[in-house]
């Protein structure tokens, strides 16, 4: 039984599942479900499709380099069955697992790391650009009401008593 | 998400109430031109079984080029699938070939457009309709199979699997 990958999305694709289409050259190609073989259909690169692993991997939105994925290789030689070795591969695929989600999460927290200071600049500058849109140039001189009081600072000038001290 | 793109949607449906009178027959019919890529289109019709009347390529070196199904064997109700048998007639053959022009022969479809599901629940298709040539008892006449072969035949012609280059 092996897992292959879907040739459009690059998702796993269990037993039983997908289509393939077998080209006059042998090539096989596999798809996880109708989506991708429709996607495919219509020619389109899974490179230039956003949803797709490949796009995600070009444009660096995933973590591409990893010693984990070294794990999850294609391995044409069949391994002996060793009990030993099942149990602790069976164990090393939790820990293995959880340092992978681990790392991600680290590459996304890096690369989400200057976005807020960015949309913050984007969104006062479009506010500074288009304000005319939702409010007319003039409006605001015309109307007096509209414009906000200005605030005024008062000074407070804390006069010291000195009040006796009682004894 | 952001007001401008929110200001120039209103701007657009207002506009799109003009345009569509004016400009809708024009832009339908732009459209029916990039719908249609011809290969697209022969790849995307309505496929169907190995049934009387299909036209197959021959996979194999017996000296025919193509031939058109005239009777199904052993299938299903509808039609021959990947492995079933069929009866053709060759159309078009080689020159000093072992088998000529307007021969009845037996074929195995090795090679089907239609998506065939495997015993898994998965499916398979192929490019083409393909069939390779044999006697009644089901030997190939050819010595070479061109192409990939599904494993659909491992029951009842190891032989051609044998001879096949690639098995899917």
């Amino acid at each position: 039984m092996r897992l292959e990958k879907c040739w459009f999305c690059s998702s796993t694709i269990y037993p039983g599942h997908g289509i393939q289409f077998v080209r006059n050259d042998s090539k096989i190609f596999r798809f996880c479900r109708s989506k991708c073989h429709k996607n495919y259909k219509m020619k389109r690169n899974p490179r230039k499709v956003k949803w797709t692993k490949a796009y995600r991997r070009l444009h660096g939105k995933d973590m591409t380099q990893d010693a984990t994925f070294e794990f999850e290789r294609k391995r044409n030689r069949p391994e002996r069955y060793d009990r030993n070795v099942t149990e602790n591969t069976l164990k090393a695929i939790k820990t293995i697992t959880k340092v992978r989600a681990d790392r991600s999460d680290a590459h996304h927290k890096k690369r989400m790391s200057g976005k807020k200071s960015i949309a913050l600049k984007e969104s006062l500058k479009e506010l500074d650009q288009s304000i005319h849109l939702i409010r007319a140039p003039g409006a605001v001189e015309l109307d007096p009401s509209k414009i906000a009081p200005k605030k005024i600072k008062v000074t407070i000038q804390q006069t010291q008593e000195t009040a006796p001290m009682e004894e | 998400m952001s007001f401008t793109s929110r200001c120039s949607r209103v701007g657009r449906s207002l506009l799109g109430a003009v345009n569509t009178s004016t400009f809708g027959i024009l832009r339908a019919s732009h459209d029916a031109v990039a719908g249609s890529n011809f290969s697209n289109v022969l790849f995307q019709q309505q496929r169907t079984f190995i049934q009387m009347r299909t036209n197959l390529k021959v996979a194999d070196n017996s000296g025919a080029k193509k031939v058109m199904c005239i009777q199904v064997l052993k299938g299903r109700k509808k039609g021959a699938v990947l492995g079933d048998m069929i009866v053709a007639s060759v159309k078009e053959a080689f020159p000093r070939g072992k088998v000529k022009k307007g021969e009845v022969v037996y074929g195995i479809v090795v090679r089907a457009a239609m998506k065939h599901g495997r015993c898994d629940g998965s499916e398979i298709m192929f490019d083409e309709n393909a069939v390779v040539l044999v006697n009644k008892q089901g030997e190939p006449i050819g010595t070479r199979i061109s192409g990939p072969v599904p494993y659909e035949l491992r029951r009842k012609h190891v032989k051609i699997l044998s001879l096949a280059d690639s098995i899917v």
